[in-house]
């Protein structure tokens, strides 16, 4: 029971019920007021008549009159029953079987002795018909008393029979709810203990326990997915870490075994060279997180694309001329978006940097730059050897480097950056084919 | 702590290394000594907030993360009493939105550890010497190069030497710090505004294509390479 009071369904259940009950409990008050209030309304009125129409038989036929008048109307009038009672002045009883002490005059209410049930309430009307005689006209308050107590029992039963069919309906009610409930945090408890494969049961109603379920389920689909992303990372970043490390403990470790201080200098420096290759590989790999966080977007700023692109060529065409590429560019005019200049700069970059690390001497490279409705679309193409149909989707992954043996080129990281750096900017990144060639197309939305 | 506008030549200078990294700091101190200079070690920011209230000193080397007041903070806090002493800032977070807040505080420059000693020292080299702002001039002369900013113009003897906008951008950063190291990414930093690396060594084709238009004719290279670390521009003071 302790569990229930704690339980929130049941709770709100008896809640519910409770204030239902109390509604039925206020209109059954409501009822007995205005029934008992419109009764005796009635009441008075009917003792109007009859004084009325005996003071107008005492009026004209006097006082005998009035006393075969009091004896034609009987004791009883239908349901109702009626007393009669003259009283002197000295408030003496002087005729009548109405059996009481002479009340104030007007309306009140009376205590009379009835000959068969004692002493018994009473609805009275006093008038003075003259300065010697007080009529008393009565009506026994049974009938009414009769009815309150049936609104009264009426209700009664009612509301027990609510507060009965509520407590029940409470305790079913809450108890679908509950095993509705234990169905989640059941799921949630199996993948606390590790299981991360169980799912929310969903059943075929589509209420909104399954909506519910369904959206967890989505949920747990995606971070499942993150999970294996970060397993997958993880292994791959152990991987890629663990040559460089091994090329420079071997490195140092061939240094120790020399004497000539001029080999150890040399050893030495290219292990110095490795671990910078080290860090740069963390470096890269934090800079995506960075990107991927999203934080960057707090700094963005218009960032004239037409400028950067023709600024990137001519900082990039002497070296691309030395390594013995060309690079041309076709830029459009005034083409501006919001972004991080040096994110862009940077994911630019690496396309250039890709476009020449991939490809022979004698490539040619072209840079455009299009507005399209809505979208920048900056295009890094070159004409070399480019990258199977299969392939293309691959490249833009984290550590994918389709050539393994010429590993001293980039850590695989390059397009991945790019990628990413095309997301925050609420852009895309796609690798096409630029037959022949491979072309590098960033999607930027436009100012 | 006031800026010495008249510590532009003779050494030493006195620096304040704020580390709480032993080895680090022993690292920097030695190589910093070394050089000729004249170190003092603080291990928190509290000590490295007095260090500052209290002596005058050239420069500040100040880690971000230090134990109690953070390096962010010490910095703010002497900018905010009017200490004016060239900050360099080091730090393990390298991500943009950090160097961002760094520099905001206060910092004159930044540096993401892990970093090499020599581009450290370099930094170091740069910011002892530069001048306060209402002395920036506007021509240099080193040997027989003349660099002009406000006409855009560069001369080697009487001869105009024509050069493109990045390779004016190089020969300004190597002048102003004649006879100091300026390295790959300090050069990558001021005349082209990124804080990252490219796979393509961008500064060595212009570098390379700027030192031909200023050697034609000549028979001595001002420029003087120093591989791996970065360059430096022969004489000065």
């Amino acid at each position: 029971m302790t569990e229930k009071r704690r339980s929130a369904v049941y709770r709100i259940a008896f809640i519910y019920s409770g204030a239902f009950a109390l509604a039925v409990a206020l209109l059954g008050v409501l009822v007995y007021v205005a029934a008992e209030r419109a009764l005796r309304g009635e009441q008075d009125l009917a003792l109007g008549e009859a004084t009325a129409a005996l003071e107008r038989s005492y009026r004209t036929e006097g006082y005998a009159g009035l006393i075969d008048a009091i004896g034609a109307r009987g004791s009883t009038n239908g349901v109702v029953t009626f007393g009669y009672a003259l009283f002197d002045a000295s408030g003496r009883k002087v005729a009548g079987s109405f059996d009481l002490d002479l009340p104030p005059p007007g309306y009140s209410n009376v205590a009379f002795r009835d000959p068969i049930e004692g002493l018994d309430h009473a609805r009275a009307l006093t008038t003075r018909l003259d300065r010697n005689l007080s009529l008393v006209v009565g009506i026994d308050s049974q009938v009414l008393e009769r009815l309150d107590r049936l609104i009264l029992s009426l209700f009664a039963g009612v509301l027990v029979l609510i507060l009965a069919i509520g407590a029940g309906g409470a305790l079913v009610l809450g108890s679908y709810l509950r095993r509705r409930l234990d169905r989640i945090s059941g799921t949630a408890q199996a993948i606390i203990a590790g299981d991360m494969r169980r799912r929310v049961p969903v059943s075929p109603r589509g209420d909104e326990f399954d909506q519910l379920g369904i959206a967890l389920n989505l949920m747990l689909e995606r971070i499942a997915r993150l999970l294996d992303n970060l397993r997958q990372v993880s292994a791959d970043v152990a991987h890629d870490l663990r040559t460089p490390l091994a090329r420079l403990r071997a490195g140092l470790e061939a240094a120790l075994s020399v004497d000539a201080p001029a080999a150890q200098r040399a050893a030495i420096a290219k292990a110095v060279e490795q671990a910078d290759a080290t860090l740069a590989l963390f470096g890269g790999i934090l800079r995506i997180v960075e990107v991927d966080a999203g934080d960057v977007r707090q700094g963005f700023v218009t960032v004239d694309l037409t400028a950067l692109a023709e600024d990137l060529v001519d900082s990039y065409a002497p070296a691309v001329a030395d390594k013995g590429r060309t690079l041309a560019c076709d830029i459009a005019p005034g083409i501006a978006v919001p972004g991080d200049r040096e994110l862009i700069a940077q994911a630019v970059i690496n396309l250039l940097d890709n476009a020449q690390a991939h490809t022979p001497p004698g490539t040619a490279i072209r840079l455009t730059l299009r507005a399209e409705p809505g979208i920048a679309r900056l295009e890094v193409a070159d004409d070399g050897p480019g990258v199977a149909a299969a392939d293309r989707a691959r490249i833009v992954e984290r550590f994918v480097r389709l050539d393994r043996s010429r590993a001293a080129h980039g850590h695989g990281l390059g397009l991945n950056l790019v990628d990413a750096i095309a997301r925050a900017h609420g852009g895309t990144l796609a690798i096409e084919d630029a037959a022949p060639g491979l072309s590098a197309v960033l999607r930027l939305p436009r100012i | 702590m006031r800026f010495r506008v008249a510590a532009r030549n003779t050494a030493p200078m006195h620096i304040l290394l704020a580390e709480d990294d032993a080895e680090t700091a022993a690292l920097v101190e030695r190589g910093l000594a070394d050089a000729g200079h004249k170190v003092t070690h603080v291990a928190d920011g509290d000590a490295a907030h007095r260090a500052g209230d209290a002596a005058d000193f050239d420069l500040a080397v100040v880690d971000r993360m230090l134990p109690g007041v953070d390096g962010l903070e010490v910095v703010r806090r002497w900018r905010a009493a009017g200490i004016r002493v060239p900050v360099i800032m080091l730090t393990a977070l390298g991500s943009i939105g950090d160097r961002v807040a760094g520099l905001e505080a206060g910092a004159d420059d930044y540096l993401v550890k892990p970093f090499a000693f020599a581009e450290l020292s370099a930094r170091v080299g740069a910011l002892l010497r530069r001048p306060p702002l209402a002395e920036a001039p506007t021509r240099f002369h080193v040997g027989d190069v003349t660099l002009d900013l406000l006409r855009r113009e560069v001369r080697r003897g009487a001869r105009e030497i024509r050069l493109q906008p990045r390779e004016f951008g190089i020969l300004e950063q190597l002048m102003r710090n004649a006879g100091r190291i300026v390295t790959r990414a300090m050069l990558l930093e001021e005349v082209w505004g990124f804080h990252f690396d490219p796979q393509t060594n961008i500064v060595e084709s212009h570098l390379s294509r700027m030192r031909g238009k200023l050697n034609e004719g000549f028979d001595s290279d001002p420029i003087e390479t120093l591989r791996g670390v970065g360059y430096r521009m022969r004489g000065g003071d």
